[in-house]
């Protein structure tokens, strides 16, 4: 075992692997055991003595099992993160930033510099990855060590080679689940928040993307693996265009700073969540009809060919809502998407070729999908499945493209819900924001003008 | 409460026949949809010395290879399918112990319909406890079966049985033996639990300690075949 292999990081290893430890190696207990309470010291987790009993008095944690089991007969290696970095890397990306986005990316550079913890809510579709790579360049030109992290293993695969292409003169680690490459010590990392578990105090800057999304939003997991992956003095800037109100709470408590960006990079206003409230949407289509507001829009898209997505909160309603469709709208091509289809890739690919024109879908696509020109319409929009943030996501997919940029979205609810009007408000929110913005723009602009 | 399996919520519907039937209440461990996936072996038509799965009651083509032996005959709850192996895999190797809770109902209704003297659990061997922290086989069991009475002669495995084909593991010598003190097994029927029975060859070795010791006929009960 190499001694750049534990820099930074917190591992189990085989007992082949713990007689050959580099010097000064800390070997850290694995498990708190006091009276009452087993608490995982990898994962964080209060684990009910119960459950997490082996025999002989010993414990393990059952929430961290995927990464290795951690036991009371296990121990995790660690070594102080030195910062050994030669080549410092410089920023090779030659796009531009618009103004807002430059403020803000200044803004980024900052907090970093100041060693923060920052939020930055910016609306789907500004352009986030791009206002991360002043402050980014910094960091790396300091010999910090950097990760990018985020929920999902397909933002991560997605991020990776956008990174490595704006710093190209070094290597960019990734680490997933599903990464059969063994892990190399590197100044910059992309990985998953879960992979985060697997360090300890190895970052001085910490990008967490996507922090609304699942399993990071239901995970207290993975919140302490960020606190404990970032060094005491490091600093850490969450990005998300829908936050929680965990995280809202922390900023108004003055322990998170916070910057906006509510305009799109077309700076174009979001599109606003339109309800209609049909108690019975459902049993229209468990007898095969669609309600009167969904004919009379799906007719519109029939004559203009525009192309939409439809979301509903169970996988088992896909089928009859696309039968539903079928029937009234024989010509009208389109398939049903959900998380465990093999063909979810091509089907989608199909959309973006303009080969169909619709998709009946879950909530696997509220994010990520980048179709322009289309329209979106929600089936029981009030159900518990769709989160405010993933209502803010799903009508985020509305108005991505410049020649579009308006665009509806269609909530058909049962009832009123609460989720819903709050992902209403967030939007009109971060629209007053928005429309602000653009005032003083256009404000700047005529002054300078003259 | 979670589904052990698939971590899906559980929901128990409290019917009333439940409610006067006195009985406690049972709360299933794993989701109706996860307890599927297991295929139980119909004992009437299983291979009658080896429990295998079959369409007729008749001793299949692996026990015929085997010498005849009326004093001993395996018992399997389960298939060997891709779920069990699923389960086996999250259980023993990546040493989820909580999914001991997913059979322990069931291998304990089995038991009680045997009548047995004694009941002993198939050991792991030393290396494996130290790392594993538990044995497979007495996690299913109450507790008090197999008091390291029968033990393993090998202190460390040198291949993982799993890896080995059916050739290399007819070949492995007689791993079993019993501890200085052990009940006095004459005349008795012995019942030995193992987890999975893929050649037989594990759980005959037992078998034939228990009937060298003097046991009047020992049976076998796995959860898979």
């Amino acid at each position: 075992m190499q001694a750049k292999e534990l820099y930074g990081r917190q591992l189990l290893l085989t007992p082949v692997e713990a007689q050959q430890l580099p010097a000064g190696t800390q070997k850290l207990p694995a498990l708190k055991v006091t009276g009452q309470q087993v608490q995982c010291l990898r994962c964080g987790s209060q684990l009910q003595r119960r459950w997490a009993q082996l025999p002989d008095h010993h414990y393990y944690c059952y929430q961290c099992l995927t990464l290795g089991r951690v036991s009371t007969l296990t121990s995790l290696y660690h070594l102080p993160e030195p910062n050994a970095f030669t080549d410092l890397p410089s920023l090779t990306w030659d796009g531009q930033l618009t103004g807002p986005q430059t403020d803000c990316a200044n803004r980024v550079k900052a907090a970093f510099q100041a060693r923060q913890r920052h939020l930055l809510w910016a609306v789907t579709g500004a352009g986030k990855t791009e206002m991360l790579f002043p402050g980014l360049a910094w960091a790396l030109q300091q010999g910090l060590r950097v990760a990018v992290a985020s929920p999902r293993v397909d933002v991560c695969l997605e991020l990776a080679p956008r990174l490595q292409a704006a710093f190209a003169t070094t290597t960019v680690a990734v680490l997933h689940g599903r990464q059969p490459a063994p892990y190399v010590y590197r100044q910059l990392t992309v990985c998953t928040t879960h992979q985060l578990l697997r360090f300890r105090e190895a970052f001085d800057v910490l990008v967490i993307d996507e922090v609304d999304a699942f399993p990071f939003a239901a995970n207290p997991r993975l919140t302490y693996a960020v606190e404990h992956a970032v060094k005491p003095t490091g600093a850490v800037l969450y990005l998300t265009a829908t936050p929680s109100r965990e995280l809202l709470q922390q900023v108004k408590r003055g322990q998170l700073t916070i910057s906006y960006l509510p305009l799109r990079f077309h700076r174009h206003l979001l599109p606003k969540i339109q309800v209609t409230l049909a108690p019975k949407w459902w049993s229209h289509l468990q007898h095969g009809k669609l309600i009167k507001p969904v004919q009379r829009w799906l007719t519109q898209y029939a004559t203009s060919g525009r192309r939409f997505l439809i979301f509903v909160p169970r996988i088992s309603q896909l089928a009859i809502v696309q039968a539903a469709i079928q029937r009234m709208f024989p010509k009208m091509m389109g398939l049903t998407v959900y998380s465990a289809d093999p063909e979810r890739l091509d089907k989608v690919q199909q959309m973006r070729d303009q080969q169909v024109q619709y998709l009946v879908t879950t909530t696997i696509l509220e994010r990520g999908v980048t179709l322009p020109g289309i329209d979106v319409i929600v089936l029981g929009a009030d159900d518990a499945v769709f989160s405010t943030a993933a209502l803010v996501q799903i009508a985020g997919r509305v108005g991505r493209s410049r020649d579009r940029p308006t665009g509806a979205v269609h909530m058909v609810c049962a009832s009123h819900a609460r989720h819903v009007k709050q992902a209403q408000r967030q939007i009109n929110l971060v629209n007053r924001k928005g429309q602000r913005l653009l005032n003083e723009l256009s404000t700047l602009s005529t002054t300078a003008n003259h | 409460m979670n589904c052990l399996l698939c971590q899906r919520p559980l929901t128990t519907k409290l019917t009333l026949k439940w409610v006067l039937s006195w009985q406690p209440i049972v709360r299933p461990v794993v989701c109706s949809l996860c307890w599927q996936g297991f295929r139980p072996i119909d004992r009437q038509t299983a291979c009658p010395d080896c429990g295998r799965a079959q369409l007729q009651p008749q001793v299949c083509r692996d026990c015929r290879r085997w010498p005849t032996q009326t004093q001993f005959y395996n018992q399997a709850l389960f298939e060997y399918n891709s779920a069990m192996q699923a389960y086996f895999k999250a259980y023993k190797f990546q040493g989820d112990f909580r999914l001991r809770a997913v059979f322990q109902a069931r291998l304990k209704q089995t038991l009680s319909t045997i009548k047995a003297d004694v009941v002993v659990a198939i050991p792991v061997n030393p290396a494996t406890m130290q790392t594993r922290g538990f044995n497979q086989v007495t996690g299913w069991l109450a507790a008090g079966e197999n008091d390291g009475w029968l033990v393993t002669l090998a202190t460390t495995k040198a291949i993982k049985q799993a890896t080995k084909n059916r050739q290399d593991r007819l070949l492995t010598t007689q791993p079993f033996q019993l501890a200085a003190e052990h009940p006095d097994l004459t005349g008795k029927t012995v019942v030995i639990v193992d987890d999975v029975y893929t050649t037989g060859r594990t759980i005959r070795y037992a078998a034939m300690v228990m009937l060298e010791n003097g046991a009047k006929s020992v049976i076998g009960l796995t959860v898979a075949r």
